[in-house]
C-alpha cells in the first residue's frame, strides 16, 4: 500500500466488493446446500426408491427370460397343447355367432341407446324438478299449475335424432323404447356368454393347468409388475391406520416387502433392504394394512431422515427395532397370554425357559404361574358368592316378615312372596356355582407344581454329605441343571444345608428294599420313556430330554429305598400338607379323629378342619405304572450311576441346631421356597421384581450401576443390552460396587447359553405396555382360546417329549440312538397331530385319566400294548383333562360338544364281505394290528380293532385308511389300499368273490365293519385268518 | 479425562450456542474495548490540540487529517450492514442444515430427566436457585433485574459517550456492565450448561457425569453456625447481618464511585434519589457473588432465616 492509500479514509474509499462477492457466493452455495439437503440430504429414501426401481427392473427382466423358457416347457406338454388346441377350436367355432352378437350390440343397439338417452334424461329431470316444486310449494293453485305443466311436458312431442333418422316421440314412448333396447342388449349379451361358455371353460382349465405348475410369479404377473414399475414414482409410501393413529413409512425404503414377486437379497444385488418379507404366511395373518409394521417390529415408523432414526436406534426413541435374534419379541405384547405362539419359536423358547427354569418362581409375571393365581381367585369367588347368598337369604327373610305383617295389603304381600321365592331360586343357582368352584379349587391343589423337588423329603431321599457340595455349585456337579448357582460363601452353605436338613419331615421309616437288577433297570430306563424328560450321560455322551434332571450321578446322592418309592410313584408323599393350618399332618392328626392315616387322591380332606390337602408331591413327574420289581430294577440302575472318584466330606454339622436359624434367614433371603417345597416356608412370597412390563420400564430405572457409562459408550445402554448382560452374569451390575453381602444382587447364575439368553431377552424385550389398543390383543372368542389354554398343560407335563403335537416339531425319541434303528421306529410314541379328529373326546378323557384303560391290569398301555414305551399316569386334575381334550379338539377344528356320527348298520352279507376282505391276502390287517392273542401280539405294531369303536371317529378312520402316509409320514400302515373308481373308493388289491357287483364304497364298508366290531367278531376273524 | 463425556456435552445441539458464547463474548468484549481505547487516545489528542478539535470533531479511530468529518449512511454504513446481514444469513443457514432441533423422547410425567435443565437463557436463573430461596431466586431477583435494567437511563447522569466507543468517559458504566453481565450472568449460564451434571452436582469439564455419584455436603444456616436457636433470635441476627452487609457494601460502592475526579463530577450531578436507587441495585447485584462465595467456601445455606422468606 502506498502512503497515499494510507491517507485515504477506509470507510469511504475501501472497496467491499471482494468480501461482498465472497460472502454472496457462500450465501448462494449455502442455499444450494439447503435445497439439496431438503430434497435429498434429509430424504435418503429417495435414493433407495431410485435404486429399487433400477434393480427390480433388472431382476424382473432376467426372471422373465427364465420364466418364459420355463413356461414354454409347460406349454409344450401334450396335455397343455391338447387343452390349448381345444380352447382355440372352441373359440373358433363360437366366434361367428359371438361376433354377430357383438356387431348387433355395438353397431346397432348401443348408438341407439346413447342417442335416445340424453333427450330422455332431459325431460325426466325437468319433470323431477317440477315434482319437487309441487312438494314444497304451499299454495294449491300453484301446485295445480305445476301439475298442468308436467302434463304438458309429458305430452310434448320431442324430435329425437336417432342413427336411422329423426323421430317424433313423447316422453312415455321414449321411456318404453329405451327400456326395450336395454333389455334387448342384456339378452344378447347373455346369449353371447352362452355361446362362448365352452371356450371359456376350456380356457380356464388351460390357465389352471399352467398356474398349477408355476411355483413362482408367472410371466404374466412379471409383465404386469414391469408395467407398473414403468409408472413407478418416487414418493413416500406409508401405511396409515387411522383408529390406532399409526403411520408407518417403512415401505418407502423396504419396497420389496409385499411385492408379488419374491425378492431375495441376492436377487436385488445384495441389498437386503429390498428383500420381500420372509414370512408371507405371517403377513396374511397380520395384514400390514391393519397392523402396520412397527407394532410388531418396533422402530420409528414415521422417521425417514436416516436409517438409524427410522429403526429407532437413536437415543431417545423408546421402541427400537427388534434385532434379528429377538425378532419374535414383537409378538408378546398381543400374545401375552400364551406359552406357545405359532411361528414365534424364539419367543416360545424364552417363555419356556422362564417357566421351566424357575424365573417365575422369583419374578411375578402376569399369566405365568396360573394355577396359584387361579386358586386365589377361585377362593375369593367362593367367599363372595357365599356372602351374596347369605345376603339374599336375609333379604328373603325380611320380605317374608313384611309380607306376613297384617298391615301389608294382600296385593303387596303376594308380590313380596313371589319376590321371596325368586330370591330363593336364585340363591340355589349360587349353590351350583359354588359347587363348581369347590371342585375347581380341589383340582387346583393338584395342578400346582413346583419347579424344584420338595425339600421336605431330604432326610429320606438324600445323602447328607452331598448337600453342601451341591449348594456350592450345582452346575459343576450336574451340568445344565435347572438349579442355578448362588454366590454363597462357605458359612452360608453350611447354614443353608443345615436348615434344609433339619427342616426335612420325618415320616414312617421307609421299607427296606431288596436290590434289583441294574441291567434290567437300564433297559427299562431307556425304553419305558424316562428319557423323554431325563437325560443320562455327561458331556458329549449326554442323551435324552432336558425337561428334567440329568441322572448321570444319581447314585452319589440318593438313598436307594427312597428312590424305589419315587420311581414306583413319584407323587407319593411322606406327609400330607394342610394349607389351612399351614403344617404337614402326621399320623397323630388322623389318630386324634379316629381316622386311618391314609391320604391319596381319594382321601384328600384334612381330618382336623376338612380343607383340601396337598396329598401329592408337587412334581409334574408321572407314574409309569411300573411293578415294584421294575421300580427296584430302575432304582438299582440309577444307584450305579456315579463317578467312581467322587468323595464327599463329612457333614455332621448339618445336625447342628445352632445353624438352623441362621440357615432359615438365608433360605428366606435367597428365595429358595420359590422353587422348592420347604417345611414352614410354604407361603413365602416372590423375592424378585415383577417382569410383566419389564420391556417398557424406563431405561433410567434399569440400574446399570457403575457400568452405565461403559454401556453407553459400547452401545448397550438399552433394554436388550441390560437383559443380556444380566442373564449372562447376574452379578454384573455389582461390578466395582462397594456393598455389604446382604445388599448385593441376589439373582443366581443360570449358566444360560447364548441362544438361551437370546430367547429370554426376546421374551423380556417383548414384555411391554402394548402400543396398540387392547382390541388388537389375541383373545379369540372361539376354539382358539382352548388351544391357548391347552398349550400350558402340554408344556407343563412335557407332552412334546414323547409326542409330536404340532408340525415341525421333533420329540426326544427322534434323537435317541436306539430309536434310529428301523426295527425300533414303530416303537416311538404315536404322533398327536390330528388327534382331535381321530379320537372320540369322551374316550380321550377316559384315556388321559387312566392310560391303562383298566382298573386291574395297570401294567400296560391301554391302546398300544405292543409299545415298550408307555403313556404314564399323570394324575391330571379334571380341569387339566378338560383343557387337554378341548385343546386337541380345537387343533383339529372339531365341533363341541361331540355328537357321534350315526353309521348305517351292516347287513349280514356285508359283514361276511368285510370279514373276508380283512383276512384276504391283499389286506393283511391282522398282521400288524393286535388281536388279543398274546402269541400274535408280541409282533404286533398297531392297535386292536376292538377299541376302534370307542376310540376313533369314523370320518377320520376312513381318511386314514385311504392315505395314512399323508397324515403320518413314515407310518407302517400302507398307503394306496384303495383306488378311486367313479365316485367311490374300491379296494386296490384282489377282492374276494363276494365283492362282485357290490355297488357301495369299500372303504366305507370297512369303517362300518370296524365300528360295529365285537369281541365275538374278533374271534371269528382270528379263526378266519388262521385258516 | 473423559473426552467422550466432554464431547457429548459440547456437541449437544442445545449447548452449541453456549460453547460459541464462550468464545464470542470475550472476543467482542475485547474488540469493543480495543476500539474504545483507540478512541480514547484520539479524544486525548483532540483535547491536547484545540486547532485540530475545531476542524475535526470525528472521535473515532482510525483518523487522519483531511478525512471527512461525517460520511453518508448510504452507501458507507448500509453496505457494511448489508455484508454483515449476508454473513449472518450464511451462518444461520449452515447452522440450521447441520444441527437439528434437539428433540428427545415423549415426556413422561412420572419420570423427570436428570439433570433437568431450563433453556440456556434461563440457566442463570436456575443456577441462582442453588444459592437462594426459590422465592428470592425465582421471583424477587428476576424482577429486580428487569426493573434495574429499566432504571438505568434514569440514573445515568453521565452525558458523554453517545455514538462512539469510549472507555475513559464511561469507565464506571462499562465495568459495572462487565461485572453484571459477563461475570455474573454469562458465567452462570456457562456453569449451568457445561458444569452442572446429574443431581445438579458440580462436575468439572472432562469428568464423567456419573448418576451414581454421591457427595457429602452439609449446608448450614448462618445463625446455626453461631448457635442461635430461637426464632426471634434468628430473625434479629439475620437482619443484623444483612443490614451490616448493606452498610458495608454501600460504603465500598461509594468509595469506588468517588475514586476518580471524573466520577466525582458525575456523582455531583446525581440527585439523592438517583444515587440511592443506584446504590440499592448495585448492593443487591453484589449480593449474588457474595452469597455464591459464602455457599461455596463456607457452606452457608441462608443468612437470614424467617418464617416468611430466607436470604
Amino acid at each position: 500500500m502506498s502512503d497515499q492509500d494510507q491517507d485515504k479514509d477506509p470507510v469511504v474509499h475501501s472497496s467491499l466488493s471482494k468480501p461482498l462477492y465472497f460472502w454472496s457466493a457462500l450465501l448462494v452455495l449455502s442455499m444450494v446446500w439447503g435445497l439439496y439437503d431438503e430434497m435429498y440430504g434429509i430424504r435418503p429414501w429417495k435414493s433407495y426408491e431410485a435404486r429399487f426401481q433400477k434393480l427390480y427392473a433388472r431382476y424382473l427382466a432376467n426372471a422373465k427370460v427364465d420364466e418364459v423358457t420355463f413356461e414354454k416347457q409347460i406349454r409344450s406338454a401334450p396335455e397343455y397343447r391338447r387343452l390349448d388346441g381345444a380352447t382355440q377350436a372352441a373359440e373358433k367355432a363360437a366366434m361367428p355367432a359371438a361376433s354377430a352378437i357383438d356387431k348387433q350390440v355395438n353397431q346397432d343397439l348401443v348408438p341407439k341407446i346413447l342417442a335416445l338417452n340424453d333427450p330422455f334424461q332431459e325431460v325426466r329431470s325437468h319433470i323431477g324438478s317440477l315434482t319437487y316444486e309441487i312438494e314444497v310449494s304451499k299454495s294449491e293453485s300453484r301446485k295445480d299449475s305445476l301439475r298442468k305443466q308436467i302434463v304438458e311436458l309429458k305430452n310434448e312431442v320431442h324430435k329425437v335424432r336417432l342413427p336411422d333418422g329423426e323421430r317424433p316421440m313423447k316422453f312415455a314412448e321414449m321411456d318404453q323404447q329405451l327400456k326395450d333396447w336395454k333389455n334387448e342388449k342384456a339378452t344378447l349379451l347373455q346369449k353371447r356368454v352362452e355361446v362362448m361358455k365352452q371356450a371359456d371353460d376350456l380356457r380356464k382349465q388351460r390357465d389352471k393347468y399352467l398356474s398349477d405348475r408355476i411355483p413362482n410369479a408367472s410371466a404374466d404377473t412379471i409383465t404386469a409388475v414391469e408395467n407398473s414399475l414403468a409408472n413407478f414414482d418416487i414418493r413416500i409410501r406409508q401405511i396409515h391406520i387411522k383408529d390406532v393413529d399409526l403411520v408407518d413409512r417403512c415401505e418407502s425404503c423396504h419396497l420389496g416387502t409385499r411385492e408379488p414377486v419374491v425378492l431375495t437379497p441376492a436377487a436385488m444385488g445384495g441389498e437386503g433392504v429390498f428383500a420381500s418379507h420372509p414370512n408371507k404366511e405371517m403377513l396374511k395373518i397380520h395384514d400390514p394394512e391393519k397392523f402396520g409394521c412397527t407394532p410388531c417390529h418396533g422402530g420409528n415408523g414415521v422417521a425417514l431422515s436416516s436409517v438409524e432414526k427410522a429403526h429407532g436406534y437413536n437415543k431417545y426413541w423408546l421402541w427400537p427395532l427388534h434385532h434379528k435374534e429377538n425378532i419374535d419379541a414383537g409378538c408378546q405384547q398381543c400374545h401375552a397370554r400364551e406359552i406357545v405362539t405359532e411361528m414365534a419359536g424364539g419367543l416360545n423358547d424364552g417363555r419356556e425357559i422362564f417357566r421351566l427354569r424357575g424365573c417365575m418362581a422369583c419374578h411375578r409375571y402376569e399369566g405365568f404361574d396360573r394355577d396359584a393365581d387361579e386358586s386365589t381367585s377361585v377362593n375369593q369367588q367362593i367367599r363372595q358368592l357365599d356372602q351374596q347368598k347369605a345376603e339374599w337369604l336375609r333379604d328373603a327373610g325380611f320380605k317374608e316378615q313384611k309380607a306376613n305383617n297384617p298391615r301389608t295389603s294382600d296385593a303387596d304381600a303376594k308380590k313380596l312372596f313371589s319376590e321371596v321365592n325368586d330370591l330363593k331360586v336364585r340363591s340355589s343357582g349360587i349353590d351350583a356355582k359354588i359347587e363348581q368352584l369347590d371342585m375347581r379349587s380341589a383340582s387346583l391343589v393338584r395342578e400346582m407344581k413346583k419347579v424344584g423337588p420338595s425339600l421336605k423329603e431330604v432326610r429320606m431321599k438324600l445323602r447328607k454329605e452331598w448337600l453342601p457340595v451341591w449348594l456350592k455349585d450345582p452346575h459343576a456337579w450336574r451340568e445344565g441343571t435347572k438349579m442355578p448357582t448362588f454366590r454363597l460363601d462357605d458359612d452360608e452353605i453350611k447354614a443353608i444345608a443345615a436348615f434344609i436338613w433339619q427342616s426335612g419331615v420325618q415320616g414312617a421309616p421307609l421299607p427296606q428294599q431288596k436290590p434289583g437288577d441294574p441291567e434290567k433297570g437300564k433297559e427299562a430306563f431307556e425304553t419305558r420313556g424316562c428319557m423323554a424328560c431325563h437325560s443320562m450321560g455327561e458331556g458329549a455322551q449326554k442323551q435324552g430330554g432336558t425337561f428334567a434332571a440329568n441322572l448321570s450321578r444319581e447314585g452319589e446322592k440318593a438313598n436307594y429305598d427312597y428312590l424305589v418309592r419315587w420311581v414306583h410313584n413319584p407323587r407319593q408323599r411322606t406327609l400330607p400338607y394342610c394349607a389351612f393350618e399351614k403344617k404337614d399332618l402326621t399320623a397323630e392328626d388322623y389318630q386324634k379323629h379316629g381316622q386311618p392315616f391314609v391320604f391319596d387322591l381319594e382321601h384328600t380332606k384334612c381330618p382336623n378342619d376338612g380343607h383340601e390337602l396337598q396329598v401329592q408331591q408337587m412334581t409334574p413327574m408321572p407314574s409309569l405304572r411300573l411293578t415294584e420289581d421294575e421300580a427296584r430294577d430302575v432304582a438299582s440302575y440309577l444307584m450305579t450311576r456315579k463317578r467312581g472318584n467322587a468323595t464327599y466330606q463329612n457333614a455332621d454339622y448339618l445336625d447342628d441346631p445352632a445353624l438352623k436359624n441362621k440357615g432359615l434367614d438365608k433360605v428366606r433371603f435367597y428365595g429358595c421356597a420359590g422353587c422348592h417345597e420347604i417345611a414352614g416356608l410354604e407361603e413365602e412370597q416372590r423375592i424378585g421384581t415383577e417382569l410383566t412390563k419389564e420391556g417398557s420400564k424406563p431405561i433410567e430405572r434399569l440400574d446399570f450401576a457403575l457400568l452405565g457409562h461403559k454401556a453407553e459408550e459400547e452401545g448397550w445402554e438399552t433394554h436388550k443390552g441390560f437383559f443380556e448382560h444380566k442373564l449372562a452374569n447376574p452379578a454384573v451390575y455389582d461390578q466395582g460396587k462397594e456393598k455389604a453381602k446382604q445388599d448385593r444382587l441376589k439373582m443366581p447364575n443360570f449358566n444360560l447359553s447364548k441362544p438361551e439368553i437370546d430367547a429370554v431377552t426376546t421374551f423380556l424385550e417383548g414384555s411391554v405396555d402394548a402400543s396398540v389398543p387392547a382390541r388388537y390383543f389375541y383373545a379369540p372368542p372361539d376354539q382358539r382360546q382352548d388351544i391357548i389354554d391347552g398349550w400350558w398343560v402340554v408344556r407343563k407335563y412335557n407332552c412334546m417329549g414323547c409326542h409330536r403335537v404340532h408340525v415341525a416339531q421333533t420329540t426326544i425319541f427322534d434323537t435317541l440312538p436306539r430309536y434310529q434303528d428301523p426295527d425300533w421306529k414303530d416303537q416311538k410314541p404315536p404322533t398327536l397331530i390330528g388327534e382331535g379328529a381321530r379320537v372320540n373326546p369322551e374316550w380321550l378323557m377316559r384315556f388321559l385319566n387312566n392310560p391303562a384303560l383298566s382298573e386291574t391290569d395297570t401294567n400296560r398301555d391301554g391302546v398300544r400294548q405292543y409299545l415298550r414305551v408307555r403313556m404314564p399316569t399323570f394324575s391330571f386334575s379334571d380341569g387339566e383333562i378338560r383343557k387337554l381334550v378341548r385343546f386337541f379338539e380345537a387343533l383339529s377344528s372339531q365341533a363341541q360338544p361331540f355328537i357321534a356320527e350315526k353309521l348305517e348298520p351292516l347287513t349280514d352279507q356285508e359283514r361276511t364281505m368285510a370279514r373276508q376282505l380283512f383276512t384276504s391276502e391283499g389286506a393283511p390287517c391282522l398282521k400288524c394290528h393286535m388281536t388279543g392273542d398274546p402269541k400274535h401280539d408280541v409282533r404286533a405294531t398297531a392297535p386292536n380293532f376292538t377299541v376302534a369303536k370307542e376310540r376313533l371317529k369314523p370320518g377320520w378312520t376312513k381318511r386314514w385308511m385311504l392315505d395314512p402316509a399323508l397324515m403320518s409320514p413314515g407310518t407302517a400302515m400302507p398307503s394306496g389300499l384303495f383306488r378311486r373308481e367313479a365316485d367311490r373308493w374300491v379296494f386296490a388289491g384282489p377282492t374276494p368273490a363276494s365283492f362282485n357287483g357290490y355297488p357301495k364304497d369299500h372303504a366305507e364298508l370297512l369303517v362300518r365293519y370296524m365300528f360295529q366290531f365285537t369281541p365275538d367278531e374278533l374271534n371269528r376273524l382270528r379263526a378266519g385268518a388262521g385258516k | 479425562m473423559d473426552l467422550h463425556q466432554l464431547w457429548t456435552i459440547v456437541s449437544t445441539p442445545d449447548n452449541v450456542p453456549i460453547v460459541l458464547l464462550l468464545f464470542v463474548v470475550p472476543f467482542y468484549a475485547w474488540y469493543g474495548l480495543r476500539q474504545a481505547f483507540a478512541n480514547d487516545r484520539l479524544i486525548a489528542q483532540l483535547e491536547a490540540d484545540p486547532a485540530m478539535a475545531k476542524t475535526h470533531h470525528r472521535k473515532i479511530q482510525p483518523f487522519k487529517a483531511g478525512w471527512a468529518r461525517e460520511v453518508h449512511v448510504w452507501p458507507y454504513l448500509l453496505r457494511i450492514e448489508f455484508l454483515a446481514a449476508i454473513i449472518v444469513t450464511v451462518i444461520l443457514m449452515v447452522w440450521s442444515i447441520t444441527l437439528n432441533a434437539p428433540l428427545e423422547e415423549p415426556s413422561n410425567p412420572t419420570l423427570t430427566m436428570n439433570p433437568s435443565k431450563a433453556p440456556w437463557y434461563f440457566l442463570g436463573l436456575q443456577e441462582m436457585l442453588v444459592y437462594f430461596d426459590p422465592w428470592m431466586a425465582g421471583v424477587v431477583m428476576p424482577s429486580l433485574i428487569i426493573v434495574g435494567l429499566m432504571v438505568i437511563p434514569y440514573i445515568d447522569a453521565n452525558p458523554l459517550g453517545n455514538g462512539y466507543y469510549t472507555y475513559k468517559q464511561r469507565k464506571f458504566s462499562i465495568l459495572t456492565f462487565i461485572f453484571g453481565f459477563i461475570v455474573l450472568w454469562v458465567s452462570m449460564i456457562v456453569i449451568g450448561t457445561l458444569i452442572r451434571g446429574p443431581g445438579w452436582m458440580w462436575f468439572w469439564p472432562g469428568t464423567t457425569w456419573d448418576h451414581n455419584r454421591l457427595i457429602f455436603e452439609v449446608n448450614q444456616d448462618l445463625p446455626d453456625i453461631f448457635g442461635i436457636t430461637g426464632r426471634v433470635g434468628k430473625i434479629v441476627f439475620g437482619a443484623a447481618v444483612v443490614g451490616g452487609y448493606f452498610a458495608a457494601a454501600a460504603v465500598l460502592i461509594h468509595k469506588l464511585i468517588t475514586k476518580t475526579p471524573f466520577n466525582r463530577k458525575i456523582y455531583a450531578r446525581m440527585s439523592v434519589l438517583q444515587y440511592v436507587t443506584m446504590q440499592v441495585f448495585l448492593i443487591i447485584m453484589l449480593a449474588l457473588p457474595v452469597k455464591i462465595l459464602a455457599r461455596q467456601l463456607f457452606r452457608i445455606k441462608y443468612v437470614w432465616v424467617t418464617p416468611w422468606f430466607n436470604i
